[in-house]
């Protein structure tokens, strides 16, 4: 394909990708974290035992989570067309990334909540701290490291979903790679389309960990 | 009324395959001021008795008074503002890691609810009194164990508490720091007349800081009283084996029949052990001795390894009664 094409195609691309890969994960977590939270606290050992809907809410999990993604999509057309208006784009392919990354989200916000040390948590219930206060002063700032390598993690695998969705209709880079290099045997575009890639999962990982890094007060300086 | 009553509490946990009887009828009261010794063994079940003081364990059985107010009668609200009264420090600090010692300190008060203005205002008082105005912008992982037990005292100070509850407080400490931290507690304790209650299983804290003291074995309080009571005439088979196994173990005494005798003030001047040998003809092994400061007090004790002849040993144990000293019986498990 010729630079003069190539180039625009390929801004559009990288814009439709990150427009996915942001928007789905802001909603995963909007939907993941205090599903976590609902977890952490839920747990037979938690602050707030409710072992009957702990186990529903951990099956529920599962279930999104042994889904395979593409399958996951096909499932969820009816939803999206409902949400979004139709089946294919990038606004669309929202829907199903959501979904997918919701319970997932979860999970990693889940292992980071209970890394916070149970001896400071039994600290602030010794103070008289209610629950929202344990949650909101104790349990998240303590685990904001965590959380932010927990993000870092959680917005490359949604990079890699948004990219799976090119195979049935999404937008983004990982349909111009199908599009152009699996359908018409340009090899150029899949190429430049793989590199891309690459370099979005990277830039996203470095600036992740310089984030947590920066924040966390527990190193010596 | 005393401040803290504990009435004929229980604990038990229930396990899938076992249930353990943790605390076992405790019976115990703490008056205002008192800085309260509890002392066991690992796994006595003294760490299960101060959680349930402010309710961090709930007891199986029996009442928890504090302050005239039973715990178990309580609404979730009126129990937290309760525990505002009553601050816990902890073995490793528990302090939180991603803030700066104000923050620590600050987050008791915020709990609390206190004003903002107000919050700043304390943790400046708090950071005078622990000595660690210094170190104010300075994060846990860059003070020292000491300091940071520093900051956790401050904390718990910083709600204005009638209680504190210190769960082996210096038991991560080495020697020195822990000395300053005791001397800070008894500082706090006898300026602003808070109560402690400390528990821990080493005997050198209960002696230097304590006014009384409960032994608890095996989920049993086998012994109470002022600390110096339990020391001069220790009745239980634990608490023997706490007061000894310090005085035991630093001579390392061993052998057949031994006896311990007690000093207390008047009997110190007189030359007992040459009156004992030249006057009974008695030759007795001196195995310890020492003079300690309990509670202001002098308080010596001895520990002699007498003749195997039974008559001897039976003329020595005459004499020493009759120079009105206590003798007791150091018996195998002593040591």
């Amino acid at each position: 394909m010729p630079i003069e094409k190539m180039v625009p195609l390929m801004i559009d691309g990288i814009r439709d990708t990150m427009y996915m890969t942001v928007v789905s994960t802001f909603f995963a977590y909007l939907l993941g974290l205090p599903l976590a939270i609902a977890l952490v606290l839920t747990s037979p050992k938690g602050l707030a035992p409710r072992p009957l809907i702990y186990r529903v809410m951990d099956a529920v999990v599962n279930i999104f989570r042994s889904i395979p993604f593409l399958i996951l999509m096909i499932l969820v057309i009816p939803l999206t067309r409902l949400i979004a208006g139709k089946a294919y784009g990038s606004t669309a392919t929202i829907v199903p990334l959501v979904i997918a990354a919701a319970p997932y989200v979860a999970r990693m916000i889940e292992s980071s909540l209970l890394e916070v040390d149970p001896g400071v948590i039994e600290a602030a219930q010794s103070m008289g701290a209610s629950i929202p206060q344990i949650v909101f002063k104790v349990i998240i700032p303590e685990a904001k490291t965590s959380l932010i390598v927990g993000a870092t993690i959680s917005s490359g695998t949604i990079l890699g979903y948004s990219a799976m969705s090119g195979a049935i209709g999404g937008g983004g880079l990982g349909q111009i790679a199908i599009s152009y290099g699996y359908n018409r045997y340009q090899t150029d575009v899949l190429l430049v389309t793989v590199i891309l890639l690459v370099i979005l999962m990277q830039l996203i990982q470095v600036v992740g960990m310089t984030i947590s890094r920066k924040t966390d007060k527990r190193v010596r300086e | 009324m005393a401040l803290i009553e504990l009435r004929h509490l229980t604990k038990t946990f229930r396990g899938k395959m076992q249930t353990v009887e943790a605390l076992r009828d405790i019976n115990l009261s703490i008056h205002q001021g008192e800085i309260y010794g509890i002392i066991g063994m690992s796994g006595a079940g003294k760490s299960t008795l101060v959680r349930c003081i402010n309710f961090l364990e709930k007891p199986t059985g029996g009442q928890v008074i504090i302050d005239g107010k039973d715990l178990a009668t309580l609404t979730p609200k009126a129990l937290r503002a309760l525990r505002q009264d009553v601050s816990m420090i902890f073995q490793h600090f528990n302090l939180l890691q991603q803030r700066d010692v104000r923050g620590n300190i600050a987050f008791a008060m915020e709990i609390a609810g206190m004003k903002k203005a107000d919050i700043e205002r304390r943790v400046d008082e708090m950071l005078e009194i622990v000595g660690l105005t210094d170190r104010q912008h300075n994060y846990p992982s860059q003070l020292s164990g000491g300091q940071q037990q520093r900051v956790a005292i401050a904390r718990a100070l910083s709600t204005n508490p009638k209680i504190i509850l210190c769960d082996e407080a210096t038991s991560a400490l080495d020697p020195q720091t822990t000395t300053s931290i005791l001397n800070l507690l008894r500082e706090i304790n006898q300026k602003m007349g808070i109560t402690i209650v400390i528990i821990t299983h080493e005997m050198s804290v209960v002696e230097s800081v304590c006014t009384h003291v409960a032994i608890v074995d095996n989920g049993d309080l086998v012994e109470n009283g002022t600390v110096e009571q339990v020391f001069s005439q220790p009745k239980s088979e634990a608490a023997r084996k706490l007061i000894f196994r310090k005085a035991g173990a630093d001579a390392g005494v061993m052998g057949d029949r031994m006896i311990r005798i007690v000093f207390e003030g008047n009997a110190s001047s007189e030359p007992i052990i040459a009156g004992l040998v030249m006057e009974c003809h008695v030759a007795v092994n001196i195995m310890y001795a020492d003079t300690r400061d309990v509670g202001g007090k002098a308080f010596g004790q001895m520990i002699l390894q007498l003749p195997e002849d039974h008559l001897q040993q039976e003329k020595a144990i005459y004499y020493l009664q009759n120079k009105n000293l206590r003798v007791e019986e150091v018996n195998g498990h002593a040591h």
